[in-house]
Order: structure tokens, then sequence, then C-alpha cells
């Protein structure tokens, strides 16, 4: 027999499915959304829909986009000769968060993990290539995660696409601005040493 | 409960949470265990980076005697292989290793010769800047730590000797078979590969050269050994596809 009504058991199993949501807090978030004001919840709802119907993946650079194509791959003022390519759609605003980069994006939809059976072919790198086809393209900045497999992806394609006679650029890996050289791991260091610049 | 310093592997991690990782590790003292980084995401963690696929490390973790997963406190590195991973074929190869000991050892069960084995694989990768040898050396001797290395030398179902003939395999049976006992699919396995499997298992990986195990060879053997390894876990291993394009 079920502990609540069929309706209720029906949203904390569809709650559970979202990242980090286990069965206590899928029925705090069901409960929650039961008491507040029904024009709330059906906001809530009519936001996902419109997002799962509006949204789709750019056919240029992949970013999610509800015109194709995306803002960034239509933009008058945006330098078409460098792209800066990331691992997924939400990193890039990251990077337009800075306002000093205003060149183009293409989006891998993640990066290369043998252990999630992920490996070249996975990733939308073929595309970059076609990108590169036109010789308008100067530079690539690749700005994957700097962790193991972000490195491994980083190292792949700048053997790939640099033979296609396009400059490849890693974005810097080090010690975080605020923090104290005393609590830098090995390899943290070793990256920023690596990295270093003449002043 | 006090706080355990051990020396372990780092096998996987998952994301959890906002900024936590889920870490599943093979520790020296208490074999292979799962516990929570707690802010291993964050940009300024003191540990974060030392979380990396089978990095070697010095852990301190809180085990409670109610909870499966236990607490990292600390994590300090031992050994990096930071530059092999950044290598998409070397990266697959530690990825093999990584996966194989994670769906072969139960959890909390030492497994010292197990760790000594991951320990000397990695390095070995990393020092080769090869993953063929070593991996297949390391698939090798899982295989007989586990106990499901048939003999090589003879059909497992008619017992007629093999000799220079071919052996066949394949991941739904437990053993090799002869010629007239295969059965459609099965691959082959040549005797020069075969007689790889005793040279690996007298001489230490650091020693064996190329030109005493030819990767042509090495990868043969390893083709068996993993089939015995799905066959027994009933398992299919995600990596073993990506080595064809390492």
């Amino acid at each position: 027999m079920p502990d609540f009504a069929a309706p209720v058991e029906r949203l904390i199993d569809e709650l559970k499915h979202l990242p980090g949501i286990g069965q206590k807090t899928a029925q705090r978030l069901a409960f929650y959304l039961l008491r507040i004001p029904a024009e709330d919840a059906l906001g809530l709802a009519e936001a996902i829909r419109n997002a799962k119907e509006k949204i789709r993946a750019c056919s240029i650079c992949h970013n999610i986009t509800d015109n194709d194509p995306c803002i960034y791959c239509t933009g008058a003022n945006r330098n078409k000769r460098c792209i800066c390519v990331v691992e997924e759609a939400h990193n890039i605003m990251a990077i337009e968060k800075t306002r000093t980069y205003s060149g183009m994006y293409h989006v891998l939809g993640g990066a290369l993990s043998p252990l999630q059976g992920r490996g070249p072919e996975q990733l939308f790198i073929k595309s970059l290539i076609e990108r590169l086809k036109g010789g308008a393209v100067e530079e690539i900045i690749v700005a994957t995660n700097p962790t193991a497999e972000g490195e491994a992806t980083a190292v792949y394609l700048s053997k790939l696409l640099k033979p296609l006679g396009v400059k490849v650029t890693r974005i810097g890996v080090g010690i975080p601005v605020g923090a104290d050289l005393e609590y830098a791991d090995e390899v943290t260091m070793l990256k920023a040493m690596e990295g270093r610049r003449e002043l | 409960m006090p706080a355990q310093d051990t020396e372990a592997i780092i096998l996987k991690t998952f994301p959890l949470g906002e900024a936590d990782r889920l870490v599943s590790f093979l520790s020296r003292s208490s074999g292979r265990m799962r516990g929570v980084a707690a802010g291993a995401r964050k940009l300024k963690n003191r540990y974060g980076s030392t979380l990396e696929l089978l990095a070697h490390v010095q852990m301190e973790y809180i085990e409670r005697e109610t909870r499966d997963l236990v607490r990292i406190q600390q994590c300090d590195l031992l050994d990096s292989f930071h530059a092999a991973q950044s290598e998409y074929s070397l990266a697959t190869g530690l990825a093999l290793v990584s996966e194989i000991v994670e769906i072969l050892l139960p959890e909390r069960e030492p497994a010292e010769a197990m760790f000594r084995l991951v320990l000397l694989t990695a390095r070995e990768i990393e020092r080769r800047k090869e993953w063929r040898i070593p991996a297949g050396y390391f698939v090798f001797w899982a295989v007989k730590l586990a106990g499901w290395l048939p003999p090589l030398d003879r059909c497992g179902k008619c017992g007629a000797q093999l000799g220079s003939g071919d052996g066949y395999h394949a991941s739904w049976s437990p053993g090799q078979l002869c010629r007239d006992c295969r059965h459609p699919g099965m691959r082959a396995i040549s005797l020069p590969a075969r007689e790889v499997a005793p040279l690996f298992a007298r001489k230490g990986l650091e020693k064996l050269s190329e030109a005493e195990a030819p990767g042509g060879l090495v990868g043969e053997l390893r083709d068996a050994c993993l089939d015995w390894i799905e066959h027994h876990t009933e398992r299919k291993l995600i990596t073993r596809n990506l080595l064809e394009t390492a």
C-alpha cells in the first residue's frame, strides 16, 4: 500500500530523478509544492514545459538557445577569428562574466572520459573541425575544466587542430585569486609554475 | 570513531550535491571503500585536485558504524599520474585498470596484492608513456589473483592439449576451448600469445621489454583475460570498446 496519495507519490518519484535528490528531499520538495499557492506551483510547471519546448542546441556551436543560431554565433560584434572551446553550455556564462572575451564558442558536450564510455566520437569534435574549414579562424582557446578529463581533452584537441594551421591555446591553470600559497596542493602549484609569465 | 590514516588509490569520483564528491578508493589496509569528500569541487578546496583517477594519496577519514560512506577529512598526494591522464590513450589504459578494480574487489576486504599491482601498473604506464604492456600485465594478474585463470595449454571442455594450435575464448565462456569444441563467435588466442602468460607470471613488469612481450601478442592475451573478467563478473567493461581507438 502506498504511503501517500497516488498523485503525491508520482510527484515524489519524478523529483527523485533530479540529480542530488533522494527520497527525503523529494518528499520535502513535494510537500513544499503542495503548500505554496497554486499559481506558483503551476508557474514552475509552465517554466519547465516552456524550457523543454523552446530550448534547443545551436546548430553551429551546440550552445543551448531558443533561437538557432544562438546570439554568440550571430552577434555582429563578435570576433569570428577566435573560438573558445568549452565542455558544457553553462561554462559559456563563466567566460562571458569576465566581459573581456568577445569571440565565438564551441560546446563539446563533455570531456573525454573512458570510464564513462565517452571517447572522441561522443563529443562534438567533427563539427569543430568543420568550422575551421573556411580558414577564417586563427585561434582556438581550449577552456575545458582543469580536471584529468579536461586536460586529456585539451591535449587531444591540440594534437588534432595544430596540423590544420590554427593557433591552439589553453586557459591558465593555477592558484585561485584570494587563495594562500601555503594551502596549494602539489598539482595546482606545479601547473601554476608551468604557466608563469614574465612581468 | 577516531580518524583512520591510510595509503589509498582513487578509483573513481562522482559529483555529489552542490560541491562535494563521492569517492571510491582502494585503501591499502582496508580494501575498496567509498566516502564523501565534502567541498572537494570548490575552487579553493585543499585536496580537490588530489582526487583524480588512480592518484596515490595519504588519506585520513572518519568511519561511523551506522554509515556506509566514510567521511574523507584530508588527502595528501603521494604519486600523481597527471601527465599520463593528460594523454587520451594513456588515460584509457588507466581507466581500464580503475574499472576492473571497481568491479573485481568486494567492499572492505583488504587487497594488498591488488593495491601493489595497481600502483605498479599506473607507474609503468606513466614511465613508458605506453599502456599496452602494463595494461596487459595488469589484466593477466587481476584474472590470476581472482582465481579465474583457466589452464592455457589445454581445452577446458575435452581436456585435449592445444599444442601449437589456437585456443578460443569468449565472454560467455569461462575457459578456452580447442578448435573442435569451439563455438561460433569465439576469438582465437595463438600459442605465442599464450606463452606471454608464464612470462608475466615470473617477471616483474618494470623488467619486461617490448621485444619479450610484443604489443600484438599482449593484446591477444589481454583480450582473453578481459573476456574471462566479463564472464565471471557478468558485466560488460565500458572502457574495453575505447581501447581500440586509444
